[in-house]
């Protein structure tokens, strides 16, 4: 494990070439992803105490508990499904236009390898969190039968400077490391799908690039939840 | 007999039978002037115009004789005498006393008059007395003390009057009404009795009046056997009293922590009364929560002031009211409402302009690692 990190964060390509050499192991890519769902869980439960906050007057201290379980949970899980399942499989099935070769379960662990920059800019984003977070003023719902209310206060929230600056920088940090995650899977899909550089490039990149624009655009509020939160 | 002896003879019996009789006119002058009157009352002692009152006069015999007396009456041009005279003949004995009582009216204007008593001798002349009736239409006097300078719906309120009695007669069964619509008069009347010529009674009452109205204070009485009034209105208006306690906010920080705003100040009494049992709380478009749902401030004497702090939540920052509820000295609630406008938000938002310093070096540091960590990984390739 100490040299798998330096030939993972540097030498990509030399280090997916070794591994191809060993048997297919989901372990180590296991512990990583876990890991990075670990901290996605933490960071969640901290948002959600904005919104834990803004019930807690309606609906009590059990409520605002119960809020934050269920975020945290909710980002273990999404981690592990988007960021390793999705992804693989969306690598997988691209791949697959370029006539890749390699198993799915291959591709699974060279993402999960290749989810340690995003994971590391999930860590940062966790500290930035808490430098932010107290600075967001939470509005409070005294009537959570009243949706207007709820919209209302939602969208103060989402339009407090703190929380969009916080969105902002988090979602660059994101993008920041997503862009050396995408370089560590150009090398990993390469070589768990037998494909050419230009082919792993726009295999990984393709997605990559698509969901930068969507956090970044979204962050920046150039597009707009339904419902016109920004 | 000769003429002349004749005439002589007649003129001796003439005087034979006459000087007896002379000499019982005599008599009966001589005991007759010993008849006086003795005393002469009016009841009421001073007349209105109008008013109905007994006269009644005392005479004595202060003689050694009886007196015959065939009629006593009493008559005059101005004032009416309602009762009959007295036509029975009878006979005061000697250092005997006898009264006689005429009713009569006062149907003139104020002024002295003086009916006269007559009484008739059978064996003399009569007795003629004028009796000094006098008749004012000064009623009795009721005067306002003290008030209040406005009313409140429904709030005690005291009010002084005192009651004179301006006559020259004492009046009797005095009682003082208060009359209006929804004042609730406490006492409900006030019953004071006999009023002295000249006397004054001071006296005290409360009324909680429920809207604006006319307070008729009245005093009736007697003035003798008539029924007589006297009444003062008193317009009930309500409004602010000028010297009533007054409560301002000053000082007011509202902050907001926990999910709940917490609302700090000073509140002062500016008024000239002291305010009692003053609890602030928050008011509309609020939800008070603890720890201080209400704040206690107790007694505020004026120009005295106190810290407070409420707790509340607030959904958004429209403007909430401040309410402070307090009583006077005699008990009566009060409430005034502040409005408090919320501050804008500003913790976060006035330290969240710009991206700080720091994590714009974090993010270019980290942007220059990535990228040369990217470069080298192609490089090395």
């Amino acid at each position: 494990m100490k040299r798998i990190l330096p030939d993972l964060l540097i030498s990509p390509d030399s280090f997916f070439s070794a591994r191809m050499k060993e048997p297919q192991d989901l372990k180590i890519p296991g512990i990583i992803v876990i890991i990075g769902a670990v901290i996605a869980a933490v960071g969640s439960y901290l948002i959600s105490g904005i919104y834990a906050g803004m019930f807690a007057a309606a609906g009590g201290e059990g409520m605002a508990t119960l809020m934050g379980v269920v975020g945290g949970i909710s980002a273990f899980f999404g981690f592990i499904i988007v960021w390793w399942l999705i992804f693989a499989g969306i690598f997988y099935l691209l791949s697959m236009v370029f006539s890749g070769n390699g198993t799915f379960r291959r591709t699974l662990e060279h993402v999960g390898y290749g989810l340690v920059p995003v994971i590391i800019g999930s860590c940062l984003s966790l500290l930035v969190s808490l430098s932010y977070l107290p600075m967001i003023e939470i509005p409070v719902i005294t009537n959570i039968q009243d949706p207007a209310a709820i919209q209302r206060m939602m969208s103060l929230i989402l339009e407090d400077p703190a929380y969009l600056e916080f969105t902002r920088v988090t979602s660059l940090i994101s993008v920041i490391f997503l862009a050396w995650s995408a370089n560590l899977w150009i090398f990993g899909i390469r070589h768990a799908r037998a494909l050419t550089v230009k082919s792993a490039l726009v295999v990984v990149l393709v997605p990559v690039v698509l969901y930068s624009i969507a956090v970044l655009a979204l962050a920046f509020g150039v597009i707009t939840f339904p419902g016109g939160f920004t | 007999m000769k003429p002349a002896f004749f005439g002589l003879f007649c003129l001796l019996l003439i005087c034979l039978v006459l000087a007896p009789a002379g000499a019982v006119q005599d008599a009966g002058n001589a005991a007759a002037a010993q008849v006086t009157v003795s005393q002469v009352s009016l009841d009421p002692g001073v007349f209105f115009e109008g008013d109905m009152g007994v006269i009644t006069v005392e005479v004595i015999n202060n003689g050694v004789q009886s007196v015959a007396i065939r009629r006593a009456t009493m008559y005059d041009t101005d004032i009416s005498v309602i009762s009959s005279s007295y036509e029975t003949t009878t006979t005061l004995g000697a250092g005997n006393r006898m009264t006689f009582s005429f009713t009569v009216r006062a149907d003139v204007p104020p002024g002295l008059y003086y009916p006269s008593f007559s009484l008739d001798f059978r064996d003399a002349g009569y007795l003629r007395y004028p009796v000094q009736l006098r008749v004012e239409n000064n009623p009795l006097e009721v005067s306002i003390l003290d008030k209040p300078d406005v009313y409140g719906s429904g709030r005690k309120d005291r009010i002084d009057i005192m009651v004179g009695n301006p006559r020259a007669n004492p009046v009797s069964s005095v009682i003082i009404h208060f009359r209006g619509e929804a004042l609730d008069p406490t006492p409900s009347s006030y019953f004071i009795g006999t009023l002295d010529p000249g006397q004054a009674r001071k006296l005290s009452f409360n009324i909680t009046p429920e809207k604006e109205t006319i307070l008729n204070i009245v005093a009736e009485y007697k003035n003798g056997i008539n029924a007589r009034s006297a009444t003062v209105s008193l317009p009930v208006r309500f409004g602010e009293s000028k010297r009533q306690a007054d409560l301002i906010l000053s000082n007011i920080v509202i902050v907001h922590k926990d999910g709940s705003y917490s609302l700090t100040g000073d509140v002062t009494n500016v008024g000239l009364e002291v305010a009692n049992s003053v609890v602030l709380s928050a008011g509309a478009g609020t939800e008070p929560v603890n720890p201080y749902r209400e704040y206690v401030v107790g007694s505020l004497q004026p120009d005295d002031f106190s810290s407070f702090e409420i707790t509340f939540l607030a959904e958004d920052s429209s403007p909430i009211e401040v309410v402070m509820k307090y009583r006077d000295m005699d008990g009566n609630p009060f409430s005034r409402s502040t409005p408090v406008t919320m501050p804008q938000k500003s913790t976060g938002r006035e330290d969240a302009s710009g991206i700080a310093a720091p994590v714009i070096a974090v993010i270019l540091l980290s942007s220059a690692l990535i990228g040369g960590a990217i470069w080298y990984s192609w490089k090395k390739r």
